[in-house]
């Protein structure tokens, strides 16, 4: 990123009330200067302003992406702006660093209903990555993904799906086929072809955004027993810890747990019921909840899981739910 | 620590005018840019399409996810990556270092994109004959070029696996996805994974009417898989000495033969498990069966199967001391062939006939049968044949003069030596007329073969 213009930092005055005993905000050394504009938060140097200032974006996007993730929005909006103007002034406003923080705003404002200001954010994103030749895949996958929700929010279906297919494509190139990032844009445009009454399409893509997510599970599930068995006196709290490769971020965990109970939803109110993919769902999401030590939800829907499928002509899943729930049944509860 | 809203967002230095035509020319350019490289109709957005010259399979990806063919979409990206991945392991300087990329090949590209969609949809709809139907045409007609073998093979498997969901047309994909399974793994030296698809596509086909396009039943064919495999896995068990176990599969083998209705077949198959019986040492039932080869040869007019089969029954009588009863086989095949007019035939008889008095030391009757089987071999105008019989002669004639040459030089007599003497100057018949002049030149050439080939007998 270009160096951007900083406010100056100017040595504060020794021999004042508070002399000797200031601190730098971000390594706890002995400060020499002090920001010009708050004056409030003192530095050792130019280089710890800006790395401060990066965790201040940091920081800032993080809460935005907090108050989005609990349907939020308008609460959002500020903490985005913050993460958009101290990006602005650390890196540029042509810098592609901005991209996400637009992005943020983007999705912020079509959840608040401010849909005008929301295109306005990403019409910004979107002139940046055309501008930036050198651009990665990542960043224009995540655009394509808003632009891809932003036309859905706008009704604007073919565009919406175009967006998507670009999401999933890219996503597939960095991640793999089948892997939970892909999940994100099948989910979203299984919503559309629902909204539109195609359901074979619809449950189709419901169904891949099960699968991808049962494998991953299944697969952390048996990864942390193995961590286990081979180590038996460490809880399982202390195992998920150590899976480490495998393991979820938090907002990634808040985001499949939203998306497969969307995808339960869906399952359990629709006209033809297919309860062998509503028990599916169920013991993806008991998975879930159990590797995010949430015992007593994992207890729930696993045992509903579990019921379902006892109910069917071939039982190949009841093995698997009632190994899950004896695992359930016998990590002892701790508070997280 | 957080500085909050104490500063503005800086702006940019340039002045206005300059920026806002910087800004119309470059929108200008992306504008005409998306006009003719995006081909999206009746698009109106609010948004410039990026249009970074998407390649044709990224804009094929994208036009199948659009329309919600996932699984085509995975399916391809899935097999280009196949491709990438072959290429690599086959390394360079190997065939397919070459060839071009799968992603690279836009009509490749563009019959897949139809036919998995196609699939995809019958399969949403639960036609899994329909999704079978679809694969097949890529299997078969697609990606006939040898270059293309995996893509054939892997589709091939598609249908293999997606017959098995078939239930609407009795069984007759599964029986068909069987057989291809089968001729693959033959293919590839899977010999057991191959006779266990033929058997399968055995089973579904008995009592069934289906035909392939040529007329025959599924279920002749299968015979003519099995037989055909059995009889590969029966040459392995006799490289490896397990004489039981070949009789065992070419009993069976024989048993396809007969089953599938092709005589050709019956006596091919026969011929090969009398040679098992031969290798084992059972001679008597070798024999028998090699009887019911002739039958079979015979009423086919296959000069091939009699020649083989005829000098296979010679050599086991032979091999017994049973003189009498080889002459008579041998006999039996002059005329049969005389019978049906089978001129290679004829040559192979007189040749069986003629070798057989030539160990006999009877020289004049071999010279007979060699002379007859070059007649033959002229009638059947194969130049080869009639060298090689010529050939015969020659040893025939070679043998007659070295008894004259022996007897002379036994007898010690001056009246043979004089012959002898005259024979060696000028080549005449030295049991006539010693003072005949002959060619001597042609002759002394003569001299020097056979007495290379004295030489040789002697040795």
């Amino acid at each position: 990123p270009r160096p951007a213009p900083l406010p100056e930092v100017s040595p504060w005055q020794r021999g004042g009330a508070l002399a000797g005993s200031r601190r730098c905000e971000l390594c706890g050394a002995a400060a020499r200067l002090r920001c010009r504009r708050c004056r409030l938060t003192y530095y050792c140097d130019v280089d710890h302003q800006t790395a401060d200032w990066k965790y201040i974006i940091d920081l800032a996007s993080s809460t935005a992406q907090r108050f989005v993730l609990d349907g939020k929005h308008e609460e959002a909006i500020p903490a985005a702006l913050h993460a958009l103007r101290f990006s602005t002034e650390v890196y540029g406003s042509n810098s592609v660093q901005l991209v996400p923080a637009y992005l943020l705003l983007a999705e912020a404002s079509t959840g608040a209903g401010c849909l005008l200001q929301a295109s306005k954010y990403l019409s910004q994103a979107q002139w940046i990555v055309l501008r930036t030749p050198d651009c990665s895949v990542a960043v224009q996958q995540k655009l394509h993904r808003s632009l891809g929700l932003f036309c859905a929010a706008e009704e604007n279906f073919e565009q919406a799906l175009y967006h998507l297919a670009n999401d999933i494509y890219l996503t597939s190139s960095m991640f793999g086929l089948k892997s939970i990032e892909t999940s994100g844009g099948y989910f979203h445009m299984a919503n559309i072809f629902f909204h539109q009454n195609k359901m074979d399409i619809a449950n189709s893509l419901y169904a891949e955004v099960t699968d991808i997510w049962h494998a991953f599970l299944v697969k952390s599930l048996r990864a942390q027993e193995q961590i286990i068995n081979s180590r038996p006196e460490m809880s399982p709290l202390t195992g998920d810890e150590a899976v480490g490769k495998a393991s979820l971020t938090e907002a990634q965990q808040a985001e499949a747990i939203r998306v497969l109970n969307a995808v339960l939803d869906i399952r359990e109110q629709a006209p033809k019921q297919q309860p062998r993919e509503t028990a599916r769902v169920l013991h993806t999401l008991a998975m879930l909840y159990y590797l995010g030590m949430d015992l007593p939800k994992a207890g729930e829907v696993g045992t509903k899981a579990f019921n379902l499928v006892k109910g069917l002509p071939q039982q190949e899943s009841l093995e698997a739910i009632g190994h899950l729930l004896k695992l359930i049944n016998s990590t002892p509860s701790c508070t997280k | 620590g957080g500085c909050g809203v104490c500063f503005p967002i800086s702006q940019p230095v340039l002045p206005m005018a300059q920026s806002l035509l910087k800004a119309v020319l470059v929108i200008c350019t992306y504008l005409v840019r998306w006009r003719t490289e995006y081909r999206f109709k009746g698009l109106k957005s609010l948004f410039l399409i990026p249009s970074n010259r998407n390649s044709y399979k990224k804009n094929i990806c994208i036009d199948m996810l659009r329309q919600g063919y996932h699984e085509s979409f995975s399916e391809l990206f899935a097999l280009i990556q196949k491709w990438n991945a072959l290429r690599e392991a086959a390394g360079p300087g190997s065939a397919i270092w070459q060839q071009k990329s799968l992603e690279e090949q836009p009509d490749k590209l563009h019959q897949l994109c139809h036919f998995l969609t196609r699939a995809e949809a019958a399969q949403r709809a639960g036609h899994y004959e329909e999704v079978y139907d679809n694969q097949l045409y890529l299997a078969y007609y697609c990606f006939s070029d040898p270059e293309d073998k995996w893509l054939s093979n892997y589709f091939y498997e598609q249908c293999f696996n997606t017959a098995q969901l078939i239930k609407i047309d009795g069984g007759k994909r599964e029986a068909q996805a069987h057989a291809n399974m089968g001729l693959i793994s033959e293919e590839q030296g899977h010999v057991m994974k191959a006779a266990e698809h033929y058997e399968v596509f055995y089973q579904l086909t008995e009592g069934s009417t289906w035909k392939d396009e040529t007329g025959h039943t599924y279920n002749s064919l299968a015979c003519e898989h099995l037989w055909r495999i059995y009889t590969l896995l029966a040459d392995k068990m006799l490289e490896n000495k397990e004489h039981d176990q070949a009789i065992k599969t070419l009993i069976k083998a024989l048993k396809m033969a007969k089953e599938g209705g092709d005589k050709m077949m019956e006596g091919e198959a026969a011929y090969y498990l009398s040679l098992a019986y031969h290798f084992a040492g059972e001679q008597q039932t070798a024999l028998s069966i090699l009887n019911t080869a002739v039958k079979i040869f015979t009423a086919l007019c296959d000069s091939a199967g009699l020649g083989r089969a005829y000098a296979a029954i010679a050599k086991i009588l032979e091999s017994q001391g049973k003189a009498a009863e080889t002459m008579k086989y041998l006999g039996e095949f002059m005329k049969v062939a005389e019978n049906t007019h089978l001129s290679q035939s004829l040559v192979d008889a007189c040749v069986l006939l003629g070798n057989i008095y030539n160990e006999r030391g009877k020289y004049s009757e071999a010279l007979e049968y060699f002379s007859q089987a070059s007649e033959a071999a002229k009638a059947l105008n194969n130049l080869p044949l009639v060298d090689e019989t010529k050939t015969y002669c020659g040893i025939a004639k070679a043998h007659k003069l070295m008894v004259a040459f022996n007897s002379h030089i036994e007898a010690e007599d001056p009246v043979s030596l004089k012959y002898l003497l005259a024979w060696k100057e000028n080549r005449s018949d030295m049991c006539t007329d010693p003072l005949t002049v002959g060619k001597t030149l042609v002759m002394k050439h003569i001299s020097a073969v056979l007495s290379s080939m004295v030489k040789s007998f002697f040795l």
